[in-house]
């Protein structure tokens, strides 16, 4: 029962790493935006960064 | 014979032999003709020989326990296991360990054609055991029977302290026992040795509510306590299997990993070194590269970035833009490095490069728009850029080997923890159990 149970879930598993790799699925999380106007590419401070000015230095050790 | 209780099968039946305790004079009825050996009067609970036409009185003893009453009355019919059969007969057993006195209770079942079977309750939980067929083979250790091995449980000295009904055997209140029980779950073998003789049986595990089933009593039977010495694991046959199937999905996680390794294009579409200035960041510093294309599937896109910097950062607002859609990913990332000497010698924080995966882009025409900045104690600053298309990402094959072991893990633990809760209770408790009862002394 848990063995069958076992191999499924191992099985759908495989299939979610397969299909994630074919897709493209990372783990890095990144901002996706929709309609950004195409005058960004002749006037790229025309563009807010959703990261922009979130940096604060905080040093080393 | 009640109108509720079922009718025994087969062929016609013998009569029940109607008799009267010599004693009190009460009623008792014989139900297992010529095979109980002692009945014990249910009224005066005089023990009387059944084999004797006039019912002499064997022994007499002390019902102070009026209330042991058995969970299954006296004279209740069932279908066990496919076959009819009558409850004749009940006893209370106990053994003394380390002072506490631990009871369990046996019913004895009749059929005319098949004999005499047993169940026995201890705790909610229940055995169906009968009589050996061939002599096992034992040793302390361990015992064999019908080509199975059996592993020692535990040996004790069990006392009869409440009888009720008929015996096939001699029974008295009093008598002591010493009992070894061999298991194997769900089975377990046990000898009994009263005087020279001993006595093999090999019982089987049952659930309280098969036997409810089987005998159509009322109510639920009573909750199991705790783990019993032959109570079959939910676990433990398959972990085994479970770990071999385990390793069986790991070889095939390495050969998707290979597979897709290969079968990535991890095709460079841009690299391009640029500088920062301080001077010039007073003005606008956001810039965008040269148009690069993807092709192929929706895919990964890694971007890399390379800063030489020393005890200091660097941090780039990045924007991978599709020409065509406006469609954009945003993120920004810090490339910092610091090292020096301290008290506890020398360390190092942050590395020079850093590298971020962009999930499931689609093909297109793309530029990305960085904004940097910097350390404000850092006049200029070289730094790569690299975009690299269609990479694996591992960290996924990470999170399925993951995925695949951890319920194995639980399963194992689980069926570990069963284990010992089941050797706890024996005379070969786990290590650390017999250590840290040792110490408590």
């Amino acid at each position: 029962m848990f063995r069958k149970l076992y191999l499924l879930y191992g099985a759908l598993v495989l299939s979610s790493a397969g299909f994630g790799q074919y897709r493209g699925w990372s783990l890095d999380t990144v901002n996706q935006l929709k309609n950004v106007p195409k005058s960004v590419r002749d006037n790229p401070g025309s563009y807010r960064s959703v990261y922009s000015g979130y940096h604060h230095y905080t040093g080393g050790k | 014979m009640s109108a509720g209780t079922p009718p025994l099968s087969g062929p016609p039946k013998p009569q029940a032999r109607a008799l009267n305790c010599p004693k009190c004079g009460a009623a008792i009825t014989l139900h297992s003709f010529g095979q109980a050996v002692t009945v014990v009067c249910a009224s005066c609970h005089s023990i009387l020989d059944a084999k004797d036409p006039n019912l002499a009185i064997l022994q007499r003893f002390e019902a102070a326990t009026r209330d042991v009453k058995p969970l299954i009355p006296l004279g209740t019919r069932g279908k066990l296991r496919g076959t009819d059969y009558e409850l004749i007969g009940f006893q209370r057993r106990s053994t003394q360990v380390d002072g506490i006195t631990y009871y369990w209770h046996e019913y004895v079942l009749f059929n005319p054609y098949k004999g005499i079977r047993y169940l026995s309750e201890y705790n909610g939980h229940w055995n169906d055991i009968s009589i050996c067929k061939t002599l096992p083979i034992a040793d302390g250790g361990g015992a064999n029977y019908l080509g199975e091995t059996y592993k020692h449980f535990q040996s004790a000295d069990a006392d009869t302290d409440f009888v009720l009904g008929e015996f096939p055997w001699q029974v008295r209140v009093g008598e002591k026992a010493a009992v070894t029980d061999y298991v194997h779950p769900p089975r377990v073998l046990s000898g009994e040795k009263l005087d020279k003789e001993v006595t093999w049986s090999i019982g089987e595990y049952m659930y309280g509510r098969e036997i409810w089933e089987s005998f159509k009593l009322p109510g639920d039977p009573p909750a199991p306590i705790g783990v019993y010495e032959n109570q079959p694991s939910p676990v433990t046959l398959n972990v085994t299997g479970m770990w071999v199937a385990f390793a069986a999905f790991a070889v095939f996680l390495l050969v998707l990993m290979a597979v897709f390794d290969m079968r990535a294009k991890k095709e460079p579409v841009l690299q391009e070194t640029y500088q920062y200035n301080r001077a010039e960041s007073k003005a606008e510093t956001s810039f965008v590269t040269d148009v690069f294309e993807l092709t192929g599937h929706t895919s990964t896109v890694e971007v890399k970035t390379f800063a030489p910097v020393s005890n200091h950062w660097i941090y780039l607002n990045y924007a991978l833009i599709n020409q065509d859609s406006g469609q954009a990913w945003d993120f920004g990332r810090e490339v910092s490095y610091y090292s020096g000497y301290d008290s506890d010698g020398s360390w190092t924080e942050g590395k020079q490069h850093d590298s971020v995966v962009i999930p499931s882009v689609p093909p297109g025409h793309y530029y990305l728009r960085i904004e940097p900045e910097a350390d404000p104690s850092l006049p200029n600053i070289p730094y790569t850029v690299e975009v690299i298309h269609d990479v694996p990402v591992f960290g996924i094959y990470g999170i399925a080997f993951l995925a695949l072991l951890v319920p194995v893990v639980i399963i194992s633990f689980r069926a570990y923890t069963f284990e010992r809760s089941r050797w706890s209770e024996s005379d070969h408790p786990p290590m650390e159990l017999s250590s840290s009862s040792g110490d408590d002394e």
